[in-house]
């Protein structure tokens, strides 16, 4: 019976018992949830085990976004379950692969239903079909299911409304496996009850009644007090009877390995640049002079889980394919919105999101890659906007904020018309510091002053049109900040490409060595060999194609790695940089 | 100022630290080697309190033993809101006597439990298992009426009383003797509202909890 009890859906917790900011200990058929409802309602079930140390979830913290590990502070988010930081690795992204097993949850009859692998709806109870209804206290039991379920047809109740009487006649309305449906009257009173039965493992179980009739104040009480007291009585008499069996084994829960989608790499397409989702536009709005919020909804399922810094690329109907960070805050991740800002030169991009994206059209964007996360060990945090540079900084600094760690959001833009994402801003409270209609010159000596005090341990992260992003670098270096405490995103790349020279590529892990004419990228030659590449921008700005150099000396033509990871010449962006060597000998 | 004799892994001596970190009262401690040590049965203890019990306090020259007892003295005697310990209401005043009762049933059974698995005393675990189990029941019940009444502490008052500081330790701490909290959600919802008491302080095995949610 326990076998095919998997397959079916259970009780494993009433509805008052997701309080937020809580997180419930449930259990069923052995294995063991961390169950908790985020500040968006949204009910989380998941396997009660980190998958960093094994230590149970339960006993984590349940911040209304994310779920924090106690043992070492893994964070993983609401409804995708996967990891969002790793305190031990405060520069890196996790790897998608750190994903907790989730189980599918619904609220139904007052109570939270789940199952380890569902056939089927939650299952529909004539009974309770109609009306308010009433959820009684569960009772756990130490005694197996079927044997609750038996005792349960003999349970005998008085109808709510002839609650203080005596002599009600209960008959037994239906009887399953895991449920028993009876019908009690007194009278003209009458009143129908479902009791399931959880198996919560071989030897334990929890009854949780459901009645089809709602009541207020002192009777609704009388009722609870009622069952209650009934229930404890029937579960004393099954434990004592359970007591002198021999107790069953208890089920040995099956730890999954991590899915096959989550741990194989996704297809490789001869383009390199893969969009594996496909959204709808639920909302398109003006949030700002010029710059239009996209919200986008997975056509099914969730959505997979980002960081704060995270961007997809979207592949647009005229063809092109642009990336836009998700500003999303934590846990939001129902999902993703995104800020597209019309450019004036725009070559396609922009100008289709702005005029031929409408509702309701569905678009093609890649999984959320992010090459530029948010560290959050830093003693205080800057953020420097320039207009549509916002977005990235936006979704850091409402994590940060959420984490209450010390934070400062400074947005330079024309005038308040400019200023996009007004909820999201009026969420980050004084944290916010708008500039507004500075000239350049104004722009640097307000940068001046704000990166005056730098202190060890202090960290800047900065995105903006080219020009301002050169100038705050540039005063941050002068002002004693050193290249470790400086992050920084490019739009785009407006460097000329020099892309004259040739040169040989050999790489190392691959036993190939590829020559690079002039005209051509590494890239598009490891392509034509076909060697798998990834890749998001191709113009030397977001750093998803970044290679380990181990020989030659790069000729960097990206603005994606710092001065001092330039000098390193460790590492080099394969869509546009070149070698000043003749060979250049790859980690690929 | 107070001195208090001090274990740092005692959930009883656990419970002054609590009160006193809740009211903001400067103390200074004396640690005791309770293990291995068994310093609380040395001939210098046993002055101060001849049971060879923790914890005891000082105050003022007064020398006070037992936690409940030591409890109802520092919220009489420092809490101005009088709310700790209510001494105006006399219902509520042997509801909270009721409840500190119930506390020590807490720690003849849960503690019990737990010094025999993480300090080798050689006490029936069964027994101490399934007394501590007997009680949780009852309390569980009890705080998920409450829930449903609109009432949050183990006293019917709006606000905490030093009942939840005595039965707060030896409960969150009941994993460590073998004694699971899974089938008292209530009382896992009681343990997250008494952790977020302005001034909660946190010893070895028991954790904090998050900040509660703002209502919009």
């Amino acid at each position: 019976m326990l076998e095919e009890a998997r397959s079916r859906w259970h009780p494993i917790a009433a509805t008052h018992d997701l309080q937020f900011r809580h997180v419930f200990h449930g259990q069923l058929l052995g294995r063991e949830f961390a169950v908790w409802r985020a500040d968006d309602g949204y009910v989380n079930i998941w396997e009660n085990r980190c998958l960093h140390r094994g230590v149970r979830l339960s006993i984590g913290i349940n911040d209304g976004r994310e779920l924090k590990c106690q043992y070492h502070g893994w964070r993983y988010s609401n409804r995708t379950a996967g990891c969002t930081y790793i305190p031990a690795h405060p520069a890196d992204a996790p790897a998608r692969t750190i994903t907790n097993r989730t189980f599918p949850a619904i609220e139904r009859y007052g109570l939270v239903w789940s199952s380890e692998e569902p056939r089927g709806e939650v299952p529909d109870v004539a009974a309770l079909a109609e009306g308010k209804l009433l959820a009684l206290r569960g009772i756990p039991v130490n005694a197996p299911a079927d044997k609750v379920v038996e005792r349960l047809k003999a349970y005998r109740f008085q109808p709510n409304a002839a609650i203080g009487g005596e002599g009600a006649e209960t008959i037994v309305e239906a009887a399953q496996d895991f449920a028993v449906a009876l019908h009690s009257r007194d009278g003209g009173a009458e009143t129908h009850g479902v009791f399931f039965v959880q198996p919560v493992d071989s030897n334990r179980s929890v009854i949780r009644g459901v009645l089809d009739q709602e009541a207020e104040g002192a009777a609704r009480l009388a009722i609870l007090r009622h069952h209650n007291e009934r229930l404890s009585k029937l579960r004393d008499e099954v434990e004592r009877e359970a007591a002198s069996a021999p107790a069953p084994t208890p089920i040995e829960p099956v730890y999954e390995r991590v899915s096959a989608e989550l741990a194989e790499m996704p297809e490789v397409t001869t383009h390199g640049r893969k969009a594996a989702l496909r959204v709808s536009v639920a909302r398109k709005w003006q949030t700002a002079d010029g710059i239009a919020g996209f919200e986008l909804r997975p056509i099914k399922g969730i959505l997979p889980t980002f960081q704060p810094g995270a961007h997809i690329d979207v592949h647009m109907p005229n063809g092109e394919i642009r990336q836009y960070s998700i500003t999303n805050g934590p846990g939001e991740t129902d999902s993703f919105i995104i800020g597209v800002k019309l450019e004036r030169d725009s070559k396609g991009g922009s100008k289709c999101m702005h005029e031929t994206v409408r509702e309701g059209d569905v678009l093609a964007i890649s999984e959320p890659r992010n090459n530029f996360p948010l560290r959050r060990d830093s003693i205080k945090t800057l953020f420097v906007a320039g207009g549509i540079g916002i977005t990235p900084l936006l979704a850091m600094a409402q994590a940060l904020k959420n984490q209450e760690l010390t934070h400062e959001l400074h947005y330079f833009a024309q005038g308040e018309e400019h200023l996009a994402f007004a909820d999201r801003l009026k969420y980050l409270g004084d944290a916010l510091k708008p500039h507004l209609g500075l000239s350049p010159d104004a722009t640097g000596a307000e940068l001046r002053q704000i990166l005056a005090d730098y202190r060890n341990g202090m960290h800047l992260y900065i995105c903006g049109p080219g020009p301002m992003l050169e100038a705050a670098r540039k005063i941050a270096a002068d002002q004693g900040w050193p290249d470790t405490a400086v992050h920084f995103e490019y739009f785009k790349n407006t460097n000329k490409i020099d892309d004259s020279s040739s040169f040989e590529v050999a790489l190392a892990r691959s036993c190939v060595t590829l020559q690079v004419p002039a005209g051509k990228t590494i890239m598009q030659v490891m392509r034509e060999s076909g060697i798998d590449v990834p890749s998001s921008c191709e113009q030397g700005a977001c750093g998803t194609c970044v290679a380990t150099v181990i020989e030659g000396e790069p000729d960097h033509q990206d603005v994606y790695l710092n001065d001092a990871e330039r000098k390193a010449g460790t590492k080099i962006m394969t869509c546009v940089s070149r070698a000043k060597s003749a060979r250049l000998v790859l980690d690929i | 100022m107070i001195t208090l004799y001090d274990y740092e892994l005692s959930g009883n001596c656990y419970k002054l630290r609590l009160l006193m970190s809740f009211l903001g009262i400067d103390y200074k401690t004396v640690p005791v080697d309770f293990y291995p040590g068994r310093e609380h049965k040395s001939e210098w203890f046993l002055k101060l309190n001849p049971l060879g019990q923790l914890p005891v306090i000082e105050d003022d020259g007064l020398i006070l033993r037992d936690a409940q007892a030591i409890l109802v003295y520092l919220a009489a005697r420092y809490d101005p809101s009088r709310s700790w310990y209510p001494l105006d209401n006399p219902a509520l005043l042997g509801e909270v006597s009721q409840w500190l009762a119930f506390a020590d049933g807490i720690t003849s059974t849960s503690s019990a439990a737990r010094l025999h698995d993480g300090l080798f005393y050689d006490f029936d675990i069964d027994a101490a298992r399934a007394g501590a189990h007997r009680l949780f029941r009852i309390l569980d019940e009890h705080l998920w009426f409450g829930e449903q009444q609109g009432r949050n502490w183990i006293c019917s008052a709006s606000h905490p009383t030093i009942a939840d500081i005595a039965c707060f330790p030896y409960i969150i701490l009941s994993e460590e003797g073998g004694i699971p909290r899974q089938d008292y959600p209530a009382i896992r919802r009681w343990c997250d509202r008494v952790k977020r008491i302005k001034g909660f302080t946190v010893m070895s095995g028991v954790f904090p909890a998050g900040p509660g949610k703002i209502a919009a």
